[in-house]
């Protein structure tokens, strides 16, 4: 149990298999296009908040086995938070069917919070490769940075496209007190030695 | 600056909670009465048909029905309309309000 749980595309099927029972509803027609877009988005924000949330949980836990493991597995978590944007996006564009109306909305709060996510979400999915972070070097920590404002925009992007607050902040509230709760706890952690 | 990014965030999260409406879902509330006295969604489904209105889904919230489509103008954009009546309450596209009843 423990080899499957630990092996890598085992992660990486479990982190899927949302989008595969969305799909796979989708195409036997019991989801439609417009209904794929809430599911989708949903996985996505999901998994950037639970990539953001691990270092804070560590700095307040300290090290833990569970919260170890998935640091280990964070790019991955991230990598995964993207590609359920993509799939957001394409459900959007495959629903939208026509340029005509994507262009007629795309300044509206809903939406552009929407693509600007997404661009911000792009240059850190790209840089998620071991290559970059050895050619990046300092840059890659300050690059992946980004994912601050991109999950802004994702709480806005939800609120606004939604009508509606509770989905939104029952992801975000908890993302936002742990930050909170690490910059309050951060004067005493640095009085002992850092663990991890 | 390292710190000052997350702090920004966690600040906005949670100062934005007050400004979220006690009742948290739709956008607008009906007050229409027992649903045994609602008309059809059907109803107002024919209704926008005729009036030139493509319909894609349509559902109940706040207590109004919620009907996605596109408006005889050409916007593709979420409705509201109040059950007993079916009068038009509100349309907004993807959160830019493009129209509002007065009182609502």
């Amino acid at each position: 149990m423990r080899t499957i749980l630990n092996n890598k595309p085992a992660f990486w099927l479990l982190l899927s298999l949302p989008a595969i029972l969305l799909v796979s509803g989708w195409r036997q027609g019991r989801i439609d296009s417009m209904d794929m877009l809430h599911p989708t988005g949903e996985w996505s924000a999901r998994l950037m908040i639970l990539a953001m949330v691990l270092s804070p949980l560590l700095s307040i836990l300290g090290p833990k086995r569970w919260l170890n493991w998935l640091v280990v597995r964070r790019r991955a978590i991230g990598v995964a938070a993207f590609s359920y944007a993509m799939l957001h996006l394409l459900f959007y564009l495959i629903d939208m069917g026509n340029l005509d109306d994507i262009l007629a909305e795309w300044l509206a709060p809903g939406i552009w919070t929407g693509w600007a996510a997404f661009a911000l979400m792009l240059p850190l999915a790209l840089t998620s490769n071991d290559a970059s972070v050895r050619r990046l070097r300092a840059a890659w920590k300050r690059l992946q940075r980004l994912v601050y404002p991109a999950a802004l925009l994702t709480l806005l992007h939800w609120i606004w496209v939604h009508n509606s607050y509770a989905g939104a902040l029952a992801h975000f509230v908890p993302l936002g007190l742990l930050l909170l709760a690490r910059f309050i706890k951060k004067p005493l952690s640095q009085m002992k030695p850092q663990g991890v | 600056m390292r710190k000052l990014i997350p702090l920004a965030l966690a600040a906005a999260i949670v100062a934005g909670l007050p400004s979220a409406p006690a009742s948290a879902t739709g956008a607008i509330k009906c007050k229409a009465g027992p649903q045994a006295g609602w008309k059809s969604q059907d109803v107002l489904k024919a209704k926008l048909v005729k009036e030139g209105w493509t319909v894609r889904k349509s559902k109940v919230d706040g207590g109004c029905y919620e009907v996605y489509g596109t408006t005889p103008e050409g916007d593709r954009v979420e409705a509201y309309f109040h059950p007993v009546s079916l009068e038009k309450l509100y349309v907004a596209r993807r959160g830019e309000v493009l129209f509002r009843k007065p009182g609502y």
